[in-house]
Order: structure tokens, then sequence, then C-alpha cells
């Protein structure tokens, strides 16, 4: 068994915390948190997921930013302007004077090169991991290269009218690296324990499943970052997070449950911060199961849930029943009359009447408290499924290996949770239930007008035409043939210091950036 | 003596090649790895790209046989999560969890053997019944529950200590205590109740007959008969070092290998989980074999019956 010297050497520096520069009069903030990164990697080619999406944002930068604590819509970010030159390219003009963690100053070089073969596509003369490239086509389908017009200019170049185009630059995959700095790197993963970006905190040790430091970057774009150190520290459990908030010991507890919430703040020196986010909860119909084929059975199952029961005995009325899978920040495209199909028994029952359905079992595999309150709210689901003459039952499992696994016509029901990231539904829509989506090819739902509809949606810049189009996706894919029924918007809640001034953003992001601290 | 640790050295192969085998084949039948470390949202071209890059595609005892091999050349494979050698990973995590488990072990025989051994010769004293009523309280109480209790008290109420993480020697005391406590709650049942029956023994009143003083009693003949059964337990105890902290591990934050095999597993982190194991099921074999090596040293009836099996 060889356990080389240098592992040894590292372990042995246990329990030592490196001194810091106590002449820097900004605060150091630490946070506790349910998990670092589920991928041990701070790369946002690997680390899809939403721990990545609380951290990414403070140490890597894409083109296009976010209002993260506001209204969600775009704002400059390492671009300061974009314009469309025709339906498939974009033209994006680069800040000057920005500097990456290593000193080297961004260029055009560097986007392209982000955007590369080395990096993102593979066949670049590096080794990619091979999932690399597969995701980057998910975020980017209509990816076809970015090329260098100036030092600091590029063009984003699609094979086909993308109405995301722009948006797509706002990911999190979408981040700019240096190039000089990856190619420096002995290997992608070696890159990925430790990237470098432009963003106001460096990274300045990652012990994965452990614990990230960042340290500012006193060079970047937007000045001197408001904290001296930046420490996420990984504690699993929920009541450890709490006791080093009240110790002191941090600053911030992320992942509250909501029932923790009147006892945090029955103490004067701490409040929770947070609310509904762009995530909604939604539960997910496998048509290839015998039962769930006939959309009648479906549509029974969505009526049969009383939304707004879980969200007062469960979120203490924190949160909403959303208007659909739609989010307010999609501006023109949020259809304010849709609502999720209402709380209805009878309807259910009358539905089941006209089915096929006759007293199968249908399985619905839960984990345990993957999401918050999961497993209380997949009881009041099947209860509520029993109480109409639906005989779901519940299957405890332990990962998504689980939940996925096994022949397609054993899996029944499952939970699961979307995320809007950019304002329009092309990414959230077209890409978790569209014909390239995981979902389609999983032969889980399908329906051939509401994949039609993907096309033309995804495909045009017609903005009226979009949004008829949309309606008619809603009405099918929530009512007619549904491929899932909504539960209620995701609410995210993070304890805190009271006298700290800071904002949750609508999202699992947690914003250090100057004009979010002391707001 | 050769034949006797030959046999058991055999024997404990056969152990770790079964427990590895057991691991090997439920990790795999118990949740697809790419799927679990992709997740739910990725394209299933990701998903099947990294089967492949990982071998997954493969059938199961294609996988089985490659991986013995690749254990035959001291390689134990990478982190599916991220590359790094298994190996590396695993040696990172052993010393912070020895952080805890050694002054741990030291707490159980350092409190819990001279506990049960004054229990056992005060017996149904008020001590005896103090002690006693600690330590069933002591084994009772779940270490998590006791680790929290512990926080809420030094951390939460009076501020004294950290309530998490590793980042000084102070962060070490509140899991150190959680684990002592409740081994040494452990240890003091089983001594007292050796200790009892051995006192009750007639050659103990043969010995005191003889006109012994009770304290040349108890140390030549009572406490090296008593402890035996006490040598199984602290040998389990030892066995455990690698891996006898996975609750405490995460009620404190501590990155202790019970932490990185919790996570390992929850991801399927293959040749994770079976380094782990392998550590964990040779500490025990090799704690197991010190047990029985000293339980010739402790008993001449076995020291007999080993060189009658030897003669034979």
């Amino acid at each position: 068994m060889r356990i080389p010297r240098r592992a040894l050497l590292a372990s042995s520096a246990l329990l030592a915390a490196p001194a810091v520069g106590q002449s820097d009069p900004r605060p150091q903030v630490s946070v506790a948190v349910q998990n670092l990164a589920t991928s041990n990697t701070l790369e946002m080619l690997l680390e899809q997921s939403n721990v990545g999406t609380r951290i990414f944002r403070n140490y890597v930068e894409p083109l296009v930013d976010t209002d993260w604590t506001g209204d969600m819509s775009l704002l400059p970010g390492l671009a300061t302007a974009w314009r469309r030159l025709d339906e498939r390219v974009v033209e994006f003009d680069l800040r000057e004077g920005v500097v990456f963690h290593d000193g080297s100053p961004f260029t055009a070089e560097d986007v392209v090169f982000s955007f590369g073969p080395e990096r993102m596509w593979g066949g670049g003369g590096r080794e990619v991991p091979a999932s690399v490239p597969q995701t980057a086509r998910q975020a980017f389908p209509a990816f076809e290269r970015m090329e260098a017009v100036g030092p600091y200019r590029v063009r984003l170049v699609n094979s086909r009218p993308d109405p995301v185009q722009i948006g797509r630059m706002a990911r999190s995959i979408a981040v700019i690296v240096p190039r000089g700095a990856f190619l420096a790197a002995p290997s992608f993963m070696e890159w990925a324990r430790r990237p470098v970006g432009s963003g106001p905190y460096r990274i300045a040790e990652f012990r994965p499943d452990r614990l990230l430091v960042m340290e500012p970057h006193d060079a970047h774009w937007q000045g001197r970052p408001p904290l001296r150190r930046l420490r996420f520290l990984e504690v699993p459990e929920v009541s450890s997070r709490i006791n080093m908030l009240i110790s002191g010991e941090a600053e911030f507890a992320t992942d509250i449950p909501p029932d923790q919430i009147r006892a945090i703040e029955s103490d004067r020196r701490f409040e929770v911060a947070g609310g509904p986010i762009n995530n909604t909860r939604y539960v997910v119909f496998n048509t290839a199961h015998p039962v769930l084929a006939d959309p009648l059975v479906r549509r029974a199952m969505s009526h049969a849930i009383d939304r707004e029961a879980i969200i007062t005995a469960l979120w203490e009325g924190r949160t909403s029943v959303p208007r659909g899978l739609q989010w307010e920040f999609y501006g023109e495209f949020y259809l304010r009359d849709v609502e999720a199909p209402r709380f209805d028994p009878a309807e259910a029952r009358r539905l089941l009447r006209e089915s096929s359905y006759r007293g199968q079992p249908i399985p619905y595999r839960c984990l345990n408290n993957y999401y918050t309150n999961q497993t209380a709210t997949a009881q009041i689901l099947v209860s509520g499924w029993r109480a109409v003459g639906l005989n779901v039952q519940l299957q405890m499992v332990e990962n998504w290996g689980q939940i996925l696994g096994g022949e397609p016509a054993s899996r029944g029901v499952h939970d699961w949770s979307a995320s809007a990231v950019v304002p329009d539904p092309s990414v959230q829509t077209v890409g978790s239930w569209g014909p390239g989506s995981a979902v389609w090819r999983r032969n889980q739902w399908r329906n051939a007008e509401f994949g039609a509809l993907c096309e033309e949606f995804d495909s045009i810049l017609d903005t009226p035409r979009r949004i008829a189009i949309r309606r008619r996706m809603l009405a099918i894919i929530e009512r007619e043939d549904p491929a899932y029924a909504v539960l209620h918007r995701n609410a995210n809640f993070t304890a805190k210091r009271r006298e700290i001034g800071w904002r949750p953003a609508q999202s699992f992001f947690m914003d250090f950036r100057g004009r979010n601290w002391g707001a | 003596m050769v034949r006797f640790l030959l046999s058991r050295l055999l024997r404990a192969a056969v152990t770790i090649v079964l427990v590895v085998t057991f691991a090997f084949v439920v990790l795999r039948l118990s949740g697809d790895p790419a799927q679990i470390i992709m997740g739910a949202d990725a394209p299933p071209e990701a998903v099947d790209a990294f089967r492949t890059a990982w071998g997954l595609d493969q059938p199961v005892w294609v996988q089985y046989f490659h991986y013995f091999g690749a254990i035959a050349s001291g390689d134990l494979g990478r982190s599916m999560r991220d590359g790094r050698e298994a190996i590396v990973l695993v040696a990172e995590r052993i010393p912070a969890t020895l952080a805890l488990t050694v002054p741990a072990l030291l707490i159980k025989l350092l409190l819990g053997i001279p506990a049960g051994i004054y229990a056992a010769l005060h017996r149904n004293s008020a001590v005896d019944r103090a002690l006693m009523v600690a330590a069933v309280a002591g084994f009772t109480v779940p270490s998590f529950v006791l680790g929290l209790l512990l926080v809420l008290v030094f951390a939460v109420q009076l501020g004294w200590l950290p309530s998490g993480g590793q980042e000084s020697w102070r962060h070490a005391i509140l899991p150190v205590a959680t684990l002592g406590i409740g081994g040494a709650a452990v240890l003091a049942r089983f001594t007292r109740s050796a200790m009892l029956e051995v006192l009750g023994q007639p050659y103990i009143r043969t010995a005191s007959a003889k006109g012994l003083t009770w304290r040349a009693v108890v140390w030549s003949h009572a406490l090296p008969n008593a402890a035996i059964p006490t040598v199984t337990i602290v040998g389990f105890m030892v066995g455990s070092l690698i891996a006898g902290a996975v609750v405490v591990e995460s009620v404190f934050s501590w990155p202790g290998v019970g932490r990185l095999m919790v996570v390992a597993v929850a991801n399927r982190d293959l040749a994770v989980v079976q380094c782990i194991l392998l550590l964990v099921a040779a500490t025990m074999v090799v704690a197991n074999l010190t047990v029985d090596v000293l339980y010739g040293v402790l008993d001449p009836r076995l020291r007999t019956g080993i060189r009658r099996a030897g003669a034979g």
C-alpha cells in the first residue's frame, strides 16, 4: 500500500490554522454550509449544482452578470455592452483593466480560450473529463464558435438562431478563466480543484468536504472587496450549523429549515434572511409506467395536491404556489393568467373514474430530505392521493441512481426541483423537458406537439410568437398531458448575525461583493 | 505457535477478501455511481461518457477482476469525484481521525477499567451504584445526542469550547469527550461483570484461604483472569480506531475518515469506499489477531491448547 509522503506531511498539519494579516481592518466572515461542492471541485463545468451556485460568483465571473439581489435582470459583467449582429451572432465589448487573480490581464484571448476545445469541448490537445463536453453542449446547444475581433471584443457565433444567446452567457458555466493559468495547471482536474478567476475573491485554500477559504482580490474591477477573509465551512448537520452561529464561530449558517426560524430569531442577536427563490419544487411523472401512461391519472394526481396545506404546515406560509413552472423575472414571458392546477379532490375522483385506473400501485421513489421538508411533503402528497383513490406507494431510496434506476416501467413518480437561471423560459423548459433533455431521452415523458413547439420556441426571435408558443407549451405540459405537478416555490433561508448588512439573492448564490455588504 | 499464527493470518486474508467483495457488489447494485455523481439533470450522453471513462459499462465480474488485479499491483483506484488517488484521500484523513480516537481510547481505558474494577470490589456500595448508573447512562445515550448535549453546554451556553471544525486542539476536546465517555461506560460495565464473575470463582477463595492478602489475590489472580473479556472489548475498540467515529465526526464537522466514508458512500465513490473498507477490515483483523495472541499470553490453558494443536 503506497502512501505518498507529501500526503502524509500535508495531513500532519492537523489542527493548524494559518495566521492572517491582522493589519487589514476588513472583517473576516465564516459561513457554515451543508455541502461545499458535490464534485469536490470548484470548476463550474463539473459543478453544476445548487451548492456550486452558492459560491462560484465570488471567485469567477461571466461576460454577463445577473442582478442577484435585485430583479435577476442581466447586467454588464466582464462584458460592458453587447449587440446582436444577426440571428446567429452576438458581439460583446469586453471590460478593459480587468486583472485575473494570477495578475494576468483579461483580454479577448481568454474569452475565446474559455469557450475553446482545451477547456470545454475536448480535442484541443489536453484531456478534458468525459462529461464536460456533454454538459457544455446541453448548456450551449447552438454554440458554434467564439472569435476575437480585437483585444477587447469577441463574437459569439451560433449554428442557428438562439433567443437566449445572451442569457446563456450569464450562466455559471459561462465563466471566463485565464488561458495562461489554465494551461499552467498539470491537468484539468488539478485546475478544477483550484481555479483562477477574476472575481472579487481568490481561492486561498480548498479542502474538499471541509473548508473553502477565499481572500480578497484587491485589484478587482469593482474595487476592493469588503472582506479580509471569506470562509465556507462544511457542516452537514443543521443543528451544528446553528450552534456555530450561536457560539460565534460562524457569522452565517445556511440551509435553515423553516421550523428553526423562530427559535433562532428568539435570540435578538440573530435573524434569518431569505425567502422564495428562483427554484420550484415539483413531482414528475414517468409515463413509461403503465398506469401513468394515461394522462387522466396524472391530471387527477395534480388536482389531489393540497399545495396550500404543504406551504402552511411545512413552510409556515413563507413561500407560495407558483403560476406553473414560471417566474416573475421571465418578464413578458411570465403569463399572469396561468395558475397551477387547483386542489380539487372531486375533480380528481371524476378524472380517475374516466381513466383506465383500477387501483394498481403507483411507486413514488423519494429521497430522505434531499430537498428541505421532502419526506414530510411526500407524506402529505401520498395521503392526498390515497384520499381520492390512488394507490401511491412511497418508497424511500438513498440516491439518484436508485430513483432513476431499474426498468423504465418500474418508475412512477419522483421529486425534483427546477431553477430558472436566465430571464427566458427556454433554458428551463426546453432544456429540462424538450427533445434534447435528459427526461425526453430517458423516455420519461414525451409529447410530439410539445417537442415541435420547443424546436420553434428555441429558434425564433419573434417575441409575440414565442409568448403564444409558451402559453401552449404550459397548457400541454401542466394540464393536458402533465409531465409534472408543481408544488411550491422553493425557499432558501440563511441565519446570520443581525448587525450584518447583507441581502440574500433570489437564488442559492451568496453575494459577498461590495455592493451587497453593509447594505 | 507458527501454525496458529498462519491459520489466523489465512483467516484474516479471507475475511478481508470477503469484506471487499461484499462492498464491491453491494455498492454496484445499490445505485448507478455515474447517475449519482452526475446528478439527475445530467445529459444521458454525459452519464454514458462517465460510465465508459470509469469502466462502469463493463460487466460487474470484469470490473471485479480488474479491481483485484489493480490491488495486487498496489493501485487502489481513484476517486470518481475529483480524480485523486483514493489512498491519498484516505491517508489525508487518517491523522484527523486518530487525533480523536486515540485520546478517546486512552480515556476509555483510564476511566472505564479502573471504574469497573472499583465497582466490582465495592459491589452494592453507593459508589458502585453511582458508577453503574453513570455507565448505563453513558452507553445508552447515543453519541450524537451526547455530542449535541456537550455542544449545548460547553459551546453554546458557556462559550468555553468551539462547537465544531478542526482548527486547533480545543476543537478536539468535545468530540474526544463524546467518544471517550461512551466507550468508558462500556468498558466499566464489562470490567465490573468480568471481575464479579472471577471473584466468585473457587480459586479466589483458595487463594484467600492460603493466606494471601486481598490485594495480592486481586492483582495476581482476579485481574489477569478478568482481563480476558475486557481485552476482547479493548481489541474491538482498537480495531475501530480508523472508522469508529463516523457519527461524532459528522456532528462535530470533523474531517476524518468517518466523514469521508459517509460522503463517499452517499456519492458511490467506489474506489474511496473500497479503500476505506479495506483499511478498516485490515485494522480490525490485526486487532483481532493481536487479541487472539493476548489470550494465549493471559490464559495458560489457551497456550497449552495452542501447543497441543501444534503438536497434533
